[in-house]
């Protein structure tokens, strides 16, 4: 049985692959290249998953319980949402941003900044609420990763249009479609994950289940966001550009919530 | 008045409210909340009466942040109501009017001809709609007839039943902040204490700190509670972190515990062929003495040290809180007199610095530290919180909504049947906000079978 860093390592390299694999395919429109970038990734994602299982059954907890062991879960979270994704949609296209964004997150999981060894769980993560919590609010944000990419490219894509230019792969008409369906899933999923079992399991916990911590009100901004962007969207009539930018505000404000708050500001969510 | 239900209607005003209030949040994380004026003063100096003035300092209580929350229920109230009447209409009564022109404007529409009559017609399409599960209501006006046929007919109000959930779920947080109650209860082992306003009291029969096998890191703190009703035991079970009590609209919650400081538990032994047994082992905290069985004897403990030190003025400390060399001071007495007394050490067993009164009396010896022993009191929060079945009823709701919103689209498929010349003309629409291309390929497959039968 290899170690769980081997695995990681491997996932990491060939993450790398196939970033270097759709690097290539940006420039050569080859559909043989976008199916092997795909497997590559999927590839990694199989050994991503193995890694995790192995921490969980080492350490007996939820792959997620300090900075690093959430890192990594969001990486594999954003690669299996961006594959998903791919397979419905067809956007290979994507697949390069998008693996910077994962080996991005994989490498800062991976340097020594984040202490890697198996701490004993806190007596107030002993739960199985700390299960669907922590995962339906990251898989929520990993779509809202796949919104973001997928707006950036609307931008561009516009942009291009506008100056009449050929047109390279997808309209900018479908990639705000996708961008659309793209928080349709991450937003009922960050509702439920984020604020819903937060609330349940902050009062099992903490015996309130709202207390105006940082994280919770970063969280409920981030909720803000979005339905704004719905209520522009499907009321308003909004599409296209001025979507794209919310949505991209949206997913940076999604980052702060999970990342910044535990550096930069204090509160109960101080596990990391 | 009218202008006002308007003004409050709009979905521009939710989108202005959610802007500042997103605003406003921020910078209420920015700025620590709820803490002392003297820390303000510290970390904003002159600014730190203007920012309490503000209500800044505990920005989500303050009166304006729940003025613009208010705003925001208020046009959602009114923005759901005025929307929910045209739709109520649409769903119960619709009106079945149909051109064949405003029906071939839209996307997935098509026409053809029918050789039946017109009944027959109609029979076909509602035999093929009621296939894919469409319910459907018909008018026939002359030698027309208009067929809607409609199904997941509950996804038009998903956005309704969110807002619904999210306005019980205010309800529910007025009522907690309103008659919310909780309490800090300090439990003793062995002692009950009424929980405030409950009409129960509730005793500490143990608390336990469970460690990992490290013997480093908590795992778990533990209480064994009992609940007594009047004088009655009515149940007995154990609290601890994120596994709390319920009982008669209470729940008691592990919140934490109190150690004294520098209190270890010190076991010592006395030495004496003379002693029973059972009286040699004697437990002692710093400050506390004990009567050593029925020997008339007393053993009191004065100080601990745990890293024992004295300089070279005689004075005694200890040079860290690390148990190096733990020493107790201590003095065993028979009715006033002083037999033994001075420093013992735990790790050297045959080493003392004691005055003994008698060459032949009893020794002390130190035998072990406890100082894992279990805390002292353990901290029970009581919270009384009646608003919390409402935020989870509006938590369903809130789902239950977004879920049809997103994943339970209306589909409707509208038909005009005319008489043209010994046959019928069909025209045929589908409407559908949500996932087009499922709908598209529905009507399609529906328009083939119709066409097929002709």
């Amino acid at each position: 049985m290899m170690s769980e860093t081997t695995l990681f390592k491997a996932a990491l390299v060939l993450y790398a692959c196939a970033l270097a694999i759709y690097l290539v395919f940006q420039f050569r429109k080859k559909e043989k290249l976008a199916i092997a970038g795909w497997i590559t990734a999927l590839l990694g994602l199989l050994f991503h998953t193995t890694a995790l299982i192995h921490r969980t059954v080492v350490s007996g907890h939820a792959p997620f319980t300090n900075m690093y062991e959430s890192l990594s879960f969001l990486a594999w979270a954003c690669l299996a949402a961006y594959l998903v994704i791919d397979r419905v949609f067809k956007i290979p296209r994507a697949g390069f941003l998008f693996l910077i964004v994962v080996l991005a997150l994989m490498l800062l999981a991976n340097s020594p900044l984040m202490p890697k060894e198996i701490t004993p769980l806190v007596p107030a993560l002993q739960s199985y609420w700390l299960w669907l919590h922590v995962s339906i609010t990251l898989l929520g944000e990993a779509f809202f990763a796949v919104a973001f990419i997928t707006s950036l490219m609307y931008l561009a894509a516009a942009a291009r249009e506008k100056k009449n230019r050929k047109p390279g792969g997808l309209s900018s008409e479908k990639l705000d479609a996708i961008s659309y369906r793209c928080v349709a899933v991450g937003f009922p999923l960050f509702t439920l994950g984020g604020l819903v079992l937060g609330m349940v399991w902050a009062y099992k916990a903490w015996g309130t289940y709202w207390s105006w911590d940082p994280k919770e009100v970063w969280s409920l901004i981030t909720w803000f966001v979005f339905a704004l962007y719905l209520h522009t969207r499907l009321v308003m009539g909004w599409k296209g550009k001025r979507s794209a930018i919310i949505t991209i505000i949206g997913f940076l404000l999604a980052l702060f919530t999970y990342f910044g708050v535990n550096y930069l500001l204090t509160g109960l969510h101080s596990y990391a | 008045m009218k202008s006002l239900m308007r003004f409050l209607s709009s979905v521009k005003l939710a989108i202005t409210l959610i802007i500042i209030i997103v605003v406003v949040s921020i910078l209420g994380t920015l700025i620590p909340q709820e803490r002392s004026a003297a820390e303000y003063t510290d970390r904003y100096g002159g600014l730190a009466p203007l920012l309490m003035r503000l209500s800044l300092t505990n920005l989500y209580h303050s009166a304006w942040y729940i003025v613009f929350l208010s705003l925001l229920a208020l046009n959602t109230v009114v923005c759901t109501l005025t929307r929910l009447g045209p739709k109520l209409r649409r769903t119960f009564r619709p009106r079945l009017e149909a051109e064949a022109k405003t029906l071939l404007a839209v996307k997935d529409s098509g026409s053809l001809k029918m050789n039946f009559g017109l009944k027959e017609t109609a029979t076909a399409i509602r035999k093929a709609l009621a296939a894919r599960r469409y319910k459907a209501r018909e008018k026939a006006e002359g030698g027309r007839i208009i067929i809607f046929g409609r199904k997941k007919v509950l996804g038009w109000f998903g956005s309704e039943i969110v807002h619904l959930g999210l306005l019980v779920i205010l309800a529910g947080a007025i009522i907690s902040s309103l008659t919310g109650f909780r309490a800090f209860l300090k439990l003793e082992k062995g002692k009950a204490q009424a929980v405030p306003r409950a009409g129960f009291e509730v005793r500490l029969d143990r608390f336990d700190t469970e460690y990992y096998p490290d013997g480093q890191n908590v795992k778990d703190w533990k209480s064994r509670l009992t609940v007594i009703e009047g004088g009655r035991e009515v149940r007995t079970e154990f609290v601890e972190v994120n596994r709390p009590l319920a009982h008669k609209g209470f729940v008691l919650y592990q919140n934490s515990y109190v150690q004294e400081a520098k209190s270890p538990l010190l076991v010592f032994e006395l030495l004496d062929p003379v002693l029973p047994e059972a009286a040699k082992k004697i437990l002692l905290r710093p400050g506390q003495s004990a009567p050593v069985g029925k020997t008339g004897l007393t053993l009191s403990l004065q100080r601990f040290e745990p890293d024992f030190i004295r300089d070279e003025n005689g004075l005694i400390s200890s040079r860290s809180e690390e148990l190096n060399n733990p020493a107790a001071q201590v003095t065993l007495s028979r009715a006033g007199e002083n037999l033994v007394s001075g420093w013992v050490f735990a790790r050297f067993p045959e080493f003392s610095m004691t005055h003994e009164s008698q060459a032949s009396g009893p020794t002390i010896v130190f035998r072990d530290i406890r100082p894992r022993i279990s805390p002292d009191f353990s901290i029970i929060e009581a919270a009384q919180d009646k608003g919390v079945a409402l935020i989870w009823i509006g938590c369903g709701l809130l789902m239950a909504g977004l879920c049809l919103a997103f994943y339970w689209p209306t589909r409707e498929v509208r038909f005009l049947l005319e008489e043209n010349k010994n046959k019928i003309d069909v025209t045929a629409a589908a409407l559908g906000a949500k996932n087009r291309e499922a709908l598209s390929s529905e009507f399609v497959g529906l328009f083939k079978e119709l066409k097929d039968q002709t």
